[in-house]
């Protein structure tokens, strides 16, 4: 039988080192292969260098036995190659008829649009995948799996060449469990006809639950390929994260408890439930997840920057959803996560922006002072070591690094009593990383309770007393003292949600 | 104009840790010529006119004549800087001017009384502002469109109260005072003009309100997270700016000593025009109360040089048009190098 995709030794390097060192890979034909690694260990790489995105320094491809002209997005799709990218890449104005069609065009007759026949062609494509939805609605507003059975339909639609291999990137990165369930039947559905299917993914239970074979990507390089029958998880970790896991015993070193100071009860959001979170006074607690888990939202659910259920209190007190005012001035203070969108103004000097969230202290007599400004700013700036230490510059001025400490002055200078720092550390150089870890530790040896979401396992080492861990919207573990390891961060977020395995 | 003297000068020097970045400014910027280029600008053209139509330009009158009659278009523009700086676009300006102008038009021929009706308009601007917050903050419709809406529905409002025609009967000649009076040589409206300009420097410089404003513009949803609460501060900003308009329209009735419909309408581009190209000058990047000023009088200055020089009317709008596409330019230039 002929392979349905070879790849041969492919490398490729970016300005410095090899993000794809010669790797290699074959598939066949209604094979199911997950392809896992950590971020960065060469799989989006290969998969953009199979969709003619990428040209790569050396190496070659194969599908059904044909060589694959490498660099061409025509040549990819015109030899089976069909692709489902982790945006999905749908027009969320148009509907299904049209998303397909922009795929492989209209079916047209003396240049009119046979829409009959087109609606029936999507209804087909779609039915095929066990899917029925309305084909009218427009694609923004169907339901994930929905979303992401009209991409798979729109990948597998006939064109000049038929399907051969199709590749998904991540496909329930965004999905819920039961929607994410649906879809491995899609893909299921596709390898029974025969089509070599290669999906990208970090969720453990999804290469258990759907992949015949599992390839391991580590630092660029091809680790292992291997059935995923007879694999346990463990060993799987150990490969993906190349070191062997040891298991601690739980560490009981209780922390010096002191008052509770957040209380966060049934947190709920769109991907987030029951979600409880309790921070005493001093102590800093992480959470980690991956992406889709919910981490992502956790931090301004909490703030009250979007529309959440359940309970949070600060000393008692109830904080109000969607009034990040009435948060601040209950004392909490919110670092988000990207800081261009979120936190910086980035033509404001660096004194408007430390003393945005209270400009009143200086306002006296009618006017804003701006000296007292200058001096209370010129502190902080000094204490976070902010370079250049002016308060007249901009923030496009800064580094990244620097920028991320001005947005952090503006909440130590507010002296919250809780802090919740969403990856704070992002796009941000070593040193300045190592001076924000000091001044968290700090502002927690000062009373202040503080919540770290990170994507950062070692930084959330480095920072917690605790760490709690999400999967899939809830809580699915914790980890304290000894347990607290980066490697046993990384795996329970990624492990498979035991059913009340605690 | 000492309020950001600290302000790096040239965003294109980089600053090195350490080293102070005074140290490295060029000749350009010691000048001040990237900050205060209008000032250079308008010194240039009163120059030029002085000495292209001498008999004409160079006279305090026409000075006078120029102050004046941008008092009017000064005031619309220095209400419009309030939305703007906090992202907004109000082009209803125009025609809550007009409207102004009818009201207290109206007022008067239907002897009610100029007080009232001065009263009267400007409660009615105060209520267009609100009006337009409501599309804006709660409708969420996009403040271009909802005050473009406004503005047309403004327009049709003029026509309704002064029945199509121009009305000028039962006007107190206390109301024409207000306006036509003069104070050491300029009309009053100068005066009210450059109170106007005081608050609001104030109040954009020297309080908290200004400063959410400024960071509203800026950032939104950074601003929403600091805990400003957006949605009042648009809203104060449409008040500031409809009650402005309204006020300015009372005045320009006052000027007229009538009333006529869509009257308002030319107002709105010059003002448009002022506000960006302000925004490059004083505070670069920043629409700003000296720069808009600055560019109300830049612009009339050659405007009128032109019309003496013989250039037909029209040149009023290809000027001020031609002058609010390069002011955007610039101001995209001076925001991309700076983010």
């Amino acid at each position: 039988m002929t392979a349905a995709l070879t790849v041969t030794s492919m490398s490729k390097s970016f300005a410095g080192p090899r993000v794809l060192d010669s790797v290699s890979l074959t598939v066949e034909p209604g094979e199911i292969r997950a392809l896992v690694g950590e971020n960065g260990s060469g799989k989006s790489t290969l998969i953009k260098i199979l969709a003619g995105f990428h040209l790569p320094d050396e190496g070659s491809a194969e599908v059904g036995g044909e060589s694959l002209l490498l660099g061409h997005g025509e040549a990819s799709e015109a030899a089976g190659l069909r692709f489902v990218h982790q945006d999905l890449g749908l027009v969320n104005n148009l509907d299904a008829v049209d998303n397909i069609a922009l795929g492989v065009g209209y079916p047209s007759f003396r240049g009119r649009i046979r829409w009959r026949q087109e609606r029936k062609r999507t209804r087909a494509a779609l039915a095929e995948l066990g899917y029925e939805f309305d084909i009218r609605r427009p694609a923004g507003s169907l339901a994930m799996s929905e979303r992401t059975a009209l991409a798979v339909a729109r990948a597998m639609t006939p064109r000049q060449t038929p399907a051969k291999v199709l590749i998904l990137d991540e496909p329930t990165a965004n999905l819920p469990a039961a929607e994410a369930e649906r879809l491995f039947k899609l893909a299921r559905r596709v390898a029974d006809s025969g089509v070599a299917v290669m999906f990208v993914s970090h969720h453990f239970d999804e290469v258990f639950g759907l992949a015949d074979s599992v390839t391991v990507l580590r630092d660029g390089k091809h680790i292992i390929t291997r059935p995923v029958a007879g694999l346990t998880e463990d060993q799987l970790i150990e490969q993906v994260i190349g070191r062997k896991l040891e298991h601690v015993v739980h560490d009981a070193r209780a922390a010096e408890r002191r008052d509770v100071v957040l209380q966060v009860a049934g947190l709920g959001c769109d991907v987030l439930t029951g979600v409880d979170i309790t921070v005493h006074a001093g102590e800093i607690v992480g959470i980690a997840g991956i992406t889709g888990s919910g981490r992502d939202e956790v931090a301004t659910a909490v703030f009250g920057g979007i529309n959440r259920a359940g309970q949070v209190t600060i000393n008692g007190t109830a904080v109000p959803p969607m009034r990040p005012d009435r948060a601040i001035a209950l004392g909490m203070g919110l670092v988000p996560a990207e800081r261009h969108a979120n936190a910086a103004f980035m033509t404001s000097t660096l004194r408007e922006n430390i003393t945005v969230t209270r400009p009143g202290i200086h306002f006296r007599g009618g006017l804003l002072r701006k000296s007292p400004e200058r001096s209370d700013v010129a502190t902080w700036l000094e204490r976070l070591d902010v370079r250049p230490r002016n308060s007249e510059f901009t923030m496009a001025d800064l580094s990244g690094g620097n920028q991320q400490k001005v947005v952090l002055a503006r909440w130590l200078r507010m002296k919250p009593k809780v802090l919740v720092l969403n990856d704070p550390t992002q796009g941000v150089d070593i040193g300045a990383k190592s001076d924000i870890h000091k001044l968290i530790d700090e502002a927690a040896a000062d009373g202040t309770a503080v919540l770290v979401v990170s994507t950062d396992h070692e930084e959330l080492v480095r920072l917690c007393h605790r760490v709690l861990i999400l999967r899939r919207g809830k809580v699915a573990d914790e980890m304290t003292g000894g347990r607290m390891d980066h490697d046993l961060i990384t795996a329970a977020t990624i492990g498979r949600d035991r059913p009340s395995a605690a | 104009m000492t309020v950001n003297e600290h302000r790096p000068l040239d965003p294109e020097v980089e600053p090195k840790p350490g080293q102070p970045a005074r140290a490295r400014r060029s000749l350009a910027a010691i000048l001040g010529l990237d900050r205060f280029s209008g000032l250079y600008v308008w010194a240039v053209l009163i120059l030029i006119f002085t000495l292209w139509v001498p008999s004409l330009f160079d006279t305090a009158t026409n000075f006078r004549i120029i102050a004046g009659s941008q008092a009017i278009t000064a005031m619309v523009a220095l209400g419009l800087i309030v939305p703007v700086a906090c992202g907004a676009f109000d082009l209803s300006i125009g025609g809550t001017l007009g409207m102004g102008v009818c009201i207290v038009v109206w007022f008067q021929a239907n002897h009610h009384g100029f007080i009232l009706g001065i009263l009267a308009a400007v409660a009615f601007g105060l209520l267009i502002g609100l009006v337009n917050a409501f599309i804006v903050v709660k409708l969420n419709v996009d403040s271009f469109i909802a005050t473009l809406g406004m503005g047309s529905i403004l327009s049709a409002g003029t026509t309704w109260v002064t029945g199509g025609f121009q009305v000028a009967t039962g006007i107190s000649p206390h109301f024409t005072a207000i306006g036509q009076r003069q104070l050491l040589g300029l009309p009053l409206p100068v005066y009210y003009m450059v109170v106007l300009a005081v608050i609001l420097w104030w109040m954009l410089e020297y309080t908290p309100a200004g400063r959410y404003l400024y960071s509203v513009g800026g950032n939104p949803q950074a601003a929403r997270l600091a805990g400003i609460r957006v949605g009042r501060i648009t809203t104060g900003a449409f008040v500031v700016s409809g009650v402005v308009a309204a006020f300015a329209g009372v005045m320009l009735a006052a000027e007229l000593g009538s009333s006529s419909p869509d009257v308002g309408v030319p107002y709105l581009l010059p003002a448009f025009s002022a506000v960006f190209l302000g925004a490059t000058q004083i505070v670069t990047g920043r629409v700003n109360v000296l720069g808009t000023l600055i560019a109300i009088f830049l612009l009339a200055t050659g405007v009128k040089g032109l019309q003496l020089a013989g250039a037909p009317g029209y040149i009023n709008s290809l000027f001020n048009g031609v002058a609010l596409i390069i002011a955007v330019a610039l101001a995209v230039r001076t925001s991309r190098r700076k983010a």
